[in-house]
């Protein structure tokens, strides 16, 4: 597997794999505490290829766990410390895990379960190098990611080191910098796709990742101590970070004098970031690029110009790459022409075997392409193609994007009605110039709790912590007297709409 | 400034008048996350009030009355 082999690699030379706070870690400690942690499952799992699930948010433990994993032929569940307890003890369910790493305390219970301190025994011990036939095939699973689904349990993405393989060769001509080392923003949770971009193309080519943890975002003051120091050469994140960014004058080209490119992905891009980034960075290349955890992080890209700013239409998510078929079709599934919009459909290596135990999303979801015998997806978005450069216009259900996380509404609905008095919930998305900004729930009371609506905000939001992850929680909080309802009896949005 | 900052949080968190108070702690209660602290930053842009994000740590922006502190030396 190609990062393996590049870890091995970089581990003869001087360079620093990751960079966290006062602590970093070099390529060749990187590949020392994975072989460790490699030679501990092969002796402790043997023959058993059940995934391991590693729970903890930027620790420099985690990728080393991570590669770890894949050098003794299995892969790896990242959860981060957003997600509360009952909801990894939910995705535990599933997975079974037999080994956990457990960074943070989430309480779930396996054969075996390393604590920090375990942990760090593990990867303190020496280890030969382990051999190939140990590592990942192409066709096992490398990583199994945890989104929000539409029932209230989340379904569990499966990516093979092959799709892994596929999405390192169709994004090589947008991220081929030609650097040689540099370093790299490491700010995306782990159990958030986009995370790959550091984890197997920048390491893969040398680079040092950066770490900026979710304490640093928080608080802005910090954020930006931690960015002036970061000499960054490349930035991958979502649009919310650099909307955060851009808050203060100070994020220009001084702030970031050796930044070269900056690629913004997992919800909508603006026109007034795009514009705002232009002016600040002058000459720096601003990507925008799409793609859903199911076809392996991206599938599209373009870099923004300052004509595409002009022009009336949406600013595109990008061309297709090389080694992704992107097909628009209609409700029928012909191919649709230029201009017409229609479900994205994507077909190529990249593209994931299917939900984990899930037989029935993945009947939905996948297919099998007639003409390539490559797997396809339905990716659920409504978008339309034009000179080569695909537009997104809105989903085709009731996902949305949050800060770069996809949110199912009907997800936090199905756990708003199980908080106490609450008989009936409606969550909508609030929208600035396109871009989803937060969420409002409607609800409903099954009696007069004769609480203040910033008071019940609280007391609902609290109830919600214990069950969804943090960015999934409504910010704004509205009871109603009564439901609006559509012909059909079902709970009509467009008016509750008119209510955000 | 005291009045449009608590104008602004309210229409943020769908408090109710009256609910936040000059000295209510604004993280520490929840009432607002990094992402929702931007929200309000855009919207006392708009109003003519920019506070540089760099120069603000959480301690300095907890509640009401210490942003609008900052927001009139800001100008």
């Amino acid at each position: 597997m190609f990062i393996l082999e590049k870890l091995a690699q970089y581990a003869r030379t001087e360079r620093t794999a990751i960079v966290y706070g006062e602590d970093s870690l070099s390529f060749a400690a990187l590949e020392q505490r994975s072989n460790a942690f490699a030679r501990y499952l092969l002796d402790t799992l043997a023959d058993d290829h059940t995934p391991v699930m590693i729970y903890g948010h930027k620790e420099l433990a985690i990728p080393a766990c991570m590669f770890g994993c894949l050098k003794s032929g299995r892969g790896y569940v990242p959860v981060d410390t957003t997600f509360p307890p009952e909801r990894v003890q939910r995705i535990a369910e599933q997975v079974q895990p037999k080994l956990v790493v457990d960074l943070a305390g989430c309480g779930v219970k396996a054969p075996t379960v390393l604590d920090a301190a375990a942990l760090e025994q593990v990867l303190s011990l020496p280890a030969e190098t382990v051999s190939r036939e140990n590592w990942i095939a192409p066709d096992q699973t490398a990583y199994i990611l945890f989104t929000s689904g539409s029932t209230g349990t989340p379904k569990g993405v499966q990516i093979t080191a092959g799709n892994l393989a596929a999405f390192r060769e169709g994004v090589a001509p947008w991220f081929n910098l030609g650097l040689d080392g540099g370093r790299f923003l490491n700010e995306i949770s782990y159990s958030f796709d986009v995370s790959v971009c550091a984890l197997y193309d920048a390491l893969g080519r040398g680079m040092t990742l950066y770490t900026v943890d979710k304490q640093m975002l928080g608080d802005p003051k910090t954020l930006f101590a931690a960015l002036r120091q970061s000499g960054i050469d490349a930035w991958v994140s979502t649009p919310s970070l650099a909307e955060i960014c851009v808050q203060s004058e100070q994020f220009t080209s001084q702030l970031l004098p050796q930044v070269k490119q900056f690629v913004f992905c997992g919800e909508v891009l603006t026109k007034k970031l795009t514009e705002q980034m232009m002016e600040r960075f002058p000459g720096v290349p601003i990507l925008n690029a799409y793609g859903p955890t199911e076809a392996t992080v991206l599938v599209t890209a373009a870099e923004m110009t300052k004509d595409m700013l002009q022009s009336d239409r949406p600013l595109p998510i990008g061309y297709a790459f090389e080694n992704v078929a992107a097909r628009i079709v209609s409700d029928s599934g012909a191919v649709l022409p230029d201009g017409e919009a229609g479900e994205l459909l994507l077909v190529g290596e990249s593209v994931s075997p299917g939900y984990f135990g899930r037989p029935d999303l993945n009947a939905k979801s996948f297919f099998t392409d007639e003409e390539t015998g490559q797997q396809g997806y339905h990716t659920g978005d409504l978008c339309y193609r034009l000179n080569g450069l695909i537009y997104y216009c809105g989903r085709l259900d009731s996902q949305v994007k949050l800060n770069g996380f996809r949110v199912e509404l009907e997800d936090v609905e199905h756990h708003l009605v199980r908080v106490d008095n609450i008989a009936r919930a409606a969550v909508l998305p609030v929208m600035t110039d396109g871009k989803v900004t937060s969420l409002t729930a409607f609800v409903l009371l099954e009696h007069p709790d004769g609480l203040s609506s910033l008071k019940r905000g609280q007391a609902i939001k609290a109830a919600l912590a214990g069950v969804l992850p943090s960015y999934m929680i409504p910010r704004k909080f509205i009871a109603l007297d009564a439901f609006p309802l559509n012909t059909n009896g079902k709970v009509d949005k467009k008016s509750l709409a008119a209510l955000l | 400034m005291i009045e449009k900052i608590i104008a602004i949080l309210n229409e943020i968190t769908g408090a109710d008048a009256g609910e936040i108070q000059p000295d209510t702690e604004l993280f520490a209660e929840g009432i607002l996350d990094s992402f929702g602290l931007v929200q309000l930053l855009v919207a006392l842009e708009d109003q003519g009030c920019t506070l540089d994000a760099a120069e603000l740590d959480r301690d300095a922006i907890s509640t009401p009355e210490k942003l609008a502190a900052l927001a009139e030396q800001a100008g």
